[in-house]
């Protein structure tokens, strides 16, 4: 009986992988192709998942969305998010929700576009009313002067907060805190300028000008609001929160459910799983390049099983048994699809860091899932489509073998 | 060597080795699959899509309010110094190539008949909506001819509406009320079905300047034109501006062609549809490297054919070509394989999920199959100019 220890069993693998620069080159590059596209991929839509949810975060933290309007088929479609409704939201409505345990802040939202002026410049805008407390809501920063005063929210009181491209556009070098702005038929006082990291999902608020709800209400003669933003104080008080704006919605309408409210984790949540399955689709899509890798190390073990008959009857006729055949080639297998996966995933890991270089926004990691799937995926593939070639090689009959030379 | 002889030596030498032959074709085979499956979903996908905005012609312009701001769509649409007004959607009609004009308003309001009640999205439209958008009217008619500016309480109400709301009652003449106000029923619409999330068929239909009203708005949320097929586009925009201009005295509204929106719309899908290609073409590439791999291998174990096919006369380029001719039939064959493997995939798709639109053009499948063979070609040529440039002394002495 012949012994073989396993340090000796890789090392015959690797004698063999070496006896073939050429293939085994080959091989190895088709594995490592598999391997780095799962990687590059996912890494790309973890890439996207995580960038969504930066931007979600960014948006403000405990966060609850009153839209007006609801439909009763499906929960929230795009009729609900710009529609309108007879009992529209008004101030008192956004004043109520304030008094809860569970409320921090609330900020009423109103949206409107309209041309703004000062010294002979123009241009159309987004106007956004809100009230003070949407600058700690929404964790923006000044550049310059004071967000919206606190003071009452039916107080139209004639001042505004520009963005930083509104402020380039029509104020260009010169000072703009201070100074008239005029939108619409008003006036107003500028009062302070964004700062620069205002950049969220679907306003950009550097070509944005800010003013007090009220005042916004008069401009666009609404008496209606779009939104009303409401604050949870923690993460544990969001479904409190929740329950309460609904239920005092409710009362101050009469009975009549017409709002809907969004939480901004129930959102983020359906983000994250679309991407989520957006990755995992891609990533697959490319893992069948592990199959056709699998494909082909099957095919050259083949090839290198009937080349080696000789060889494989010479080890049988000194005592080699079956198992011992079968481990030789297995091995070889496994050393062949573990460096493929190996090179694969420096390759992979080179390219996400490539992507993170060329696009700074998207944090491109591939997740660990992704890395260890696909290199378990590459190795199983590897052995198992190896098996074949392994077993017709022990299944050999020692004196045929021998014989055949 | 006659081209006869010649198929014959690549088909025999491919026969004698058939497991390999079968499994260099798989790769290939797998990875034309992926491509045509992944294709003809995308293809499938963008028809579905441009079907759902053709439904309702492509002879139409939209108008909102306010100006166009980076992100595509209007913030004019929730509210405007400068409205969009019945009035407008009015003048538009004098123009000479229009054929409808229908003002938009949308909402969402309880509707009441009887003791039932439902929460739904409130339509304010022209009476010329069902010329315009393609819909048909299932019974009665639509909202009348009236004065567009003080209409009466008409509706008319969607398929799914009129179930939840009469069941199997004859709405026709009833009186319904839409968030306190009284509404008479003079017709149901044709079920339409979801558009692109819109419930079309959910929905009341009421004169827009009942709507305007109703959700206490100045403005409409779109002014939708239907133009005369002959009529040119540009002219056709052209026109509306002037007149908006006349009346508003500045550019402050936004003209969307359904041309522009089918352009952007079909050059993003078709960019989506190459990118999935191009990621199931990583299958593609490995099937390649396998037949680079099967055919230097091949080479190496012939070396003694070859230095005898030398000997006995034949040219560098034949040897070239019978290896090159090798590995381009193991690729159309797997090329062959992979269409049939895709095309079945697809219409056990069909079968299994008839929502997902799966559709296969021919002109894919015949793309897929040259692609294939290009592959082959040149995956082939690095072994097959090793077999060429061998010395025939030297390989024979190697047998």
């Amino acid at each position: 009986m012949m012994r073989l220890h396993s340090g000796d069993v890789t090392l015959f693998a690797w004698h063999a992988l070496q006896g073939y620069p050429a293939r085994t080159l080959l091989m190895l590059i088709a594995m490592a192709i598999g391997v780095a596209a799962v990687v590059v991929l996912t890494s790309l839509g973890e890439g996207a998942r995580r960038y969504v949810s930066a931007e979600f975060a960014s948006l403000g933290t405990n966060l609850l969305i009153v839209i007006p309007g609801r439909s009763e088929t499906a929960g929230i479609n795009p009729s609900t998010m710009m529609g309108e409704t007879p009992r529209e939201l008004t101030l008192d409505d956004a004043r109520s929700l304030t008094r809860s345990f569970s409320v921090r802040r609330m900020a009423p939202i109103t949206v409107g576009s309209a041309n703004v002026m000062a010294q002979g410049r123009q241009r159309e805008v987004v106007i956004l009313g809100s009230s003070h407390e949407l600058l700690a809501i929404r964790h923006w920063r000044m550049a310059q002067g004071q967000f919206l005063p606190g003071t009452d929210l039916d107080l139209a009181t004639p001042v505004c907060v520009i963005g930083a491209k509104v402020r380039n556009e029509i104020f260009a070098a010169r000072r703009a805190v201070g100074e008239w702005l005029r939108i619409g038929d008003r006036r107003f006082r500028v009062i302070g300028v964004m700062g620069s990291q205002g950049r969220s999902i679907g306003v950009d608020v550097h070509d944005t000008v800010i003013v007090p709800v009220a005042s916004a209400q008069q401009l666009f003669n609404q008496s209606s609001l779009f939104r009303i933003l409401v604050e949870a104080k923690s993460r544990s008080a969001i479904r409190p929160a929740k329950q309460f704006v609904t239920d005092t919605l409710r009362e101050r309408h009469q009975g009549e459910e017409d709002v809907t409210v969004i939480t901004q984790d129930g959102v983020l949540a359906t983000f994250d799983r679309i991407l989520q399955a957006l990755t995992i689709a891609v990533g697959g899509i490319a893992a069948i390049s592990l199959g056709v890798a699998g494909i082909l190390i099957m095919n050259v073990m083949l090839v290198a099983v009937s080349q080696r008959t000789a060889e494989i009857g010479l080890l049988k006729a000194l005592g080699a048994n079956r198992r011992q055949i079968l481990a030789l080639f297995l091995s070889e297998a496994l050393l062949l699809s573990m460096l493929g996966a190996v090179l694969g995933l420096v390759v992979g890991q080179l390219g996400s860091l490539a992507i993170r270089y060329a696009f700074p926004l998207l944090p491109a990691y591939a997740p660990a899932w992704a890395v260890s799937l696909s290199i378990l995926v590459a190795v199983a593939t590897g052995v198992l489509f190896s098996l074949l070639p392994a077993r017709r090689a022990a299944g050999l009959d020692p004196v045929l073998a021998l014989s055949r030379r | 060597m006659v081209l006869r002889d010649f198929i014959h030596l690549a088909a025999t030498s491919l026969a004698a080795r058939r497991l390999r032959s079968v499994l260099t074709s798989l790769g290939i085979g797998v990875g034309i699959a992926a491509v045509v499956l992944l294709t003809s979903i995308g293809e499938g996908v963008h028809r579905y899509v441009l079907s759902e905005f053709t439904q309702f012609g492509t002879t139409l312009v939209g108008i909102n309010p306010g100006r166009t701001t980076t992100h595509g769509t209007s913030m004019g649409v929730f509210g405007s110094e400068r409205p969009l007004s019945i009035e407008d959607a009015e003048a538009l009609k004098q123009l000479s190539f229009v054929e409808a004009v229908v003002p938009f308003v949308q909402g969402n309001a309880e509707v009441e008949a009887g003791n039932r009640r439902r929460r739904t999205t409130i339509y304010g439209a022209g009476p010329q909506m069902p010329r315009a958008l393609r819909m048909r009217v299932n019974s009665g008619e639509f909202l009348p001819h009236d004065d567009p500016t003080a209409p009466r309480a008409l509706a008319v109400l969607g398929s799914k509406l009129r179930q939840e709301l009469f069941a199997y009652r004859n709405p026709l003449g009833q009186r319904i009320t839409i968030a306190g106000n009284r509404y008479r029923i003079i017709g149901v619409m044709e079920p339409k079905g979801q558009v692109l999330g819109f419930d079309l068929d959910d929905t009341v239909y009421i004169p827009a300047a009942r709507a305007l009203e109703l959700f206490n708005r100045e403005t409409l949320f779109e002014i939708d034109v239907m133009y005369r097929a002959n009529a040119s586009v540009e002219r056709v925009v052209e026109g509306i501006k002037r007149t908006l201009l006349a009346r508003h005295g500045r550019e402050d509204f936004t003209i969307t062609t359904q041309e522009q929106m089918l352009d952007v719309l079909g050059s993003i899908l078709n960019v989506l549809t190459f990118a999935v290609a191009a990621i199931g073409g990583i299958s593609l590439l490995v099937g390649a490297i396998g037949i680079v791999t099967i055919m230097t291998i091949a080479v190496n174990e012939r070396t003694g054919e070859i230095g005898l096919m030398r000997a006995l006369g034949a040219r560098q380029a034949q040897i070239m070509g019978l290896f090159l001719g090798e590995a381009t039939v193991l690729a159309a064959i797997g090329g062959l394989a992979g269409l049939a493997m895709g095309l079945g995939v697809a219409s056990l798709l069909r079968l299994a999920l008839p929502e997902l639109p799966v559709h296969t053009p021919w002109i894919y499948v015949v793309l897929a199959e040259v692609l294939a063979v290009v592959l082959g070609i040149i995956s082939g040529i690095l072994p097959a100019r090793r077999a060429a440039r061998l010395d025939p002394v030297e390989a024979l002495r190697d047998e």
